[in-house]
């Protein structure tokens, strides 16, 4: 594997007026990952692409492209490509002159430009669609000239703002899977920014979870979502049922009343504030095995979603646990649980995360 | 040059017309609405008819009409200050429209991308010279050549129409300008182009449409202007506006109504260009010469 990484950003600030976008950053993207960017809105994630990409300049830090330092050289000297958010496709050329956009730049001859723009046509499914007008195609297809675009150009890094926002969810899980088979096939360095969990999760070689212009965690997809390394991030990826209480001694005495046994925590000293975080797939309610937190509560809220349902439990006065369970245990509508009932649910003491 | 009477059959003399609506009522169109707009379009267009009309005739009379003839288009052919009047229009029109239009294109360029207070200030003394009365800024063309002891010629009212054109380009310009998508400019840089061909491949395509629109307006309000090219013009030769107020002071010749046709052909000939403009670009839809949309 290559030691370089294909992208590093040195500590990297950007700041407007007053306040920072983007505060010290340190990131190293290994070279043929899918990497992704993923926070809220307004967290910096996208400043930080378009720092990579050329079009806003650090205030402060350096950007680092295969160890060649490129803080100070515009977008068209750097060996990156990006798809824009809008897709931003050139409306009086036609698709094939979008695509062959970047090639002509360079100079590549005429016979290479048609062979490579056809490929690349081929390669994103739009073949018969070279010579028509971007504005005569649907969302899904200019997203996929967007894509062609950038990629025909054999960038070093392809860099993604919200390519798929734009569109509906069912064409967005189909670009989904697509976007990550282009990736392995082309073997380019993907730089994806998103907001969203879902796709970051499953599109994702590593997962950089940015808030406030910070990067809060970052690792593989099961990394950040298994193991959380702070409150925020929990509540980020998924529902994950926080609750606050006082760590003593491998247990949680919660706020609100009862206290779990979460197993012996070495690094948190007894007396220690912490929030307690259990995803709603993690809890049992029913066979519980031996060493389990189990604990009783009133069932508030069924939400039925056809593969899972999602039981609302008040556990104590005002608090209450998100349980997702498959419909495989009580698949007939009648062994299901309805509002009012009481329930026992449990879970291993390694899915219990405790925060500091 | 109004002698005409207004003819009595203006109004429709049958009873009110009746229009099925969908729903299958029957609704009155009140008959003095038809009537009004016809009065309307007769006012406004019956003079112009009356000009085109004379053009053609055979006598020399102004309020008789003596039969068809090409006489005064003739006429007009061969008068030779009058042709290079024309000539004179069209150059000023054309060279006054090249310069408005690059100079006007980068000043509205400029005014969305600089985004500071001296920007916008620019932006609002940009639009001083709409609303000043073009007496004052005949005037003070004129003033301003004879003090820079420039002597007035079709050189100096090329100049004058330039200076007072560029804000009609650069209103129209500026609106599509802003509606444009940043990322298609960063997109073109993105993908090798350098700031300026990012701008010459991606940004002027895209506002071609009213580029073209704004030359059609400019050359249209130019070629017929009067009162600046009547300030800073010289002897000779002299626009065709300006040449065709000396001549009436001397007594009506039937070939300005020859002269006033061929300028009306041509305004048509224009808008009709105009119109067609943006079928060129595959767009459906007419094409708002002011907004350019």
């Amino acid at each position: 594997m290559d030691a370089t990484p294909a992208v590093r950003l040195d500590g990297v600030s950007k700041q407007f007026a007053d306040s920072y976008a983007v505060h010290r950053l340190d990131l190293d993207i290994e070279s043929g990952h899918f990497y992704s960017l993923l926070g809220p809105s307004g967290c910096g994630k996208t400043t930080t692409l378009r720092m990579i990409g050329g079009f806003s300049d650090p205030t402060d830090g350096s950007v680092l492209l295969a160890g060649a330092d490129v803080t100070a050289l515009p977008p068209n000297r750097r060996n990156v490509n990006t798809v824009f958010q809008s897709y931003a496709l050139f409306d009086h050329l036609d698709i094939a002159g979008n695509v062959a956009f970047g090639l002509r730049r360079k100079g590549v001859a005429k016979a290479e430009i048609r062979r490579r723009v056809g490929d690349m046509l081929e390669l994103v499914q739009l073949g018969g669609l070279a010579d028509r007008r971007p504005g005569t195609l649907s969302g899904g297809q200019r997203q996929r000239v967007a894509l062609a675009r950038a990629l025909v150009n054999r960038p070093a890094v392809l860099l993604l703002d919200e390519p798929l926002a734009a569109l509906d969810l069912k064409l967005r899980r189909q670009m989904q899977v697509e976007l990550k088979q282009i990736q392995r096939e082309v073997g380019i360095t993907f730089v994806f920014v998103t907001h969203d969990q879902d796709e970051a999760l499953t599109m994702s070689d590593r997962i950089a979870v940015m808030n406030d212009g910070r990067i809060e965690q970052s690792g593989t997809p099961e990394d950040v979502y298994e193991h959380p390394a702070s409150r925020f991030v929990a509540s980020f990826m998924g529902t994950s049922n926080l609750m606050t209480g006082t760590y003593r001694d491998g247990e949680v005495a919660l706020d609100s009343g009862p206290a779990l046994p979460v197993g012996a925590r070495p690094g948190i000293s007894d007396g220690t504030s912490v929030s307690v975080s259990v995803r709603p797939e993690k809890v049992w309610l029913s066979d519980f095995e031996p060493g389990m937190s189990v604990l009783s509560g009133v069932i508030r809220e069924t939400v039925y979603s056809g593969p899972t349902t999602t039981y609302l439990i008040e556990v104590a006065p005002g608090v209450t646990l998100s349980v997702l369970e498959q419909n495989t245990a009580r698949a007939r509508m009648e062994d299901r649980w309805s509002g009012g009932e009481t329930v026992e649910f449990g879970w291993r003491p390694e899915h219990c995360l405790v925060l500091v | 040059m109004t002698l005409l009477r207004l003819p009595s059959a203006t109004a429709p003399s049958r009873p009110a017309a009746r229009t099925r609506t969908r729903r299958g009522r029957t609704e009155r169109r009140p008959r003095v609405l038809v009537a009004v707009t016809a009065l309307f379009f007769a006012l406004l267009y019956l003079p112009i008819a009356v000009v085109t009309l004379f053009s053609f005739n055979s006598k020399k009379s102004l309020t008789v009409f003596g039969g068809f003839s090409l006489r005064w288009y003739r006429a007009f052919v061969h008068d030779d200050v009058l042709v290079s009047s024309l000539g004179a229009s069209l150059r000023i029109s054309l060279v006054a429209m090249s310069g408005s239009v690059v100079l006007g294109a980068a000043l509205a360029l400029g005014l969305v991308r600089c985004r500071t207070r001296l920007g916008s200030l620019a932006g609002l003394i940009m639009l001083v010279p709409l609303i000043t009365p073009e007496i004052v800024t005949g005037v003070a063309s004129m003033l301003l050549f004879k003090g820079v002891g420039v002597d007035l010629s079709t050189g100096t009212v090329m100049l004058a129409e330039i200076t007072f054109s560029i804000s009609y380009v650069t209103v129209i310009l500026r609106s599509r300008i802003a509606a444009l998508n940043p990322e298609v400019e960063e997109a073109a840089m993105d993908l090798g182009a350098t700031r300026w061909q990012a701008v010459r491949l991606v940004t002027l395509p895209a506002l071609l449409p009213a580029v073209l629109a704004s030359a059609v307006l400019i050359f249209a309000l130019v070629f017929d202007d009067f009162v600046l090219a009547y300030f800073t013009t010289g002897v000779d030769p002299q626009p065709l506006s300006v040449r065709i107020y000396s001549a009436i002071r001397f007594g009506v010749q039937p070939t300005i109504n020859a002269v006033g046709t061929l300028m009306l052909a041509g305004s048509i000939a224009l808008i009709a260009l105009a119109l067609f403009i943006p079928r060129l670009f595959g767009r459906r839809g007419g094409l708002d010469i002011l907004s350019g949309e």
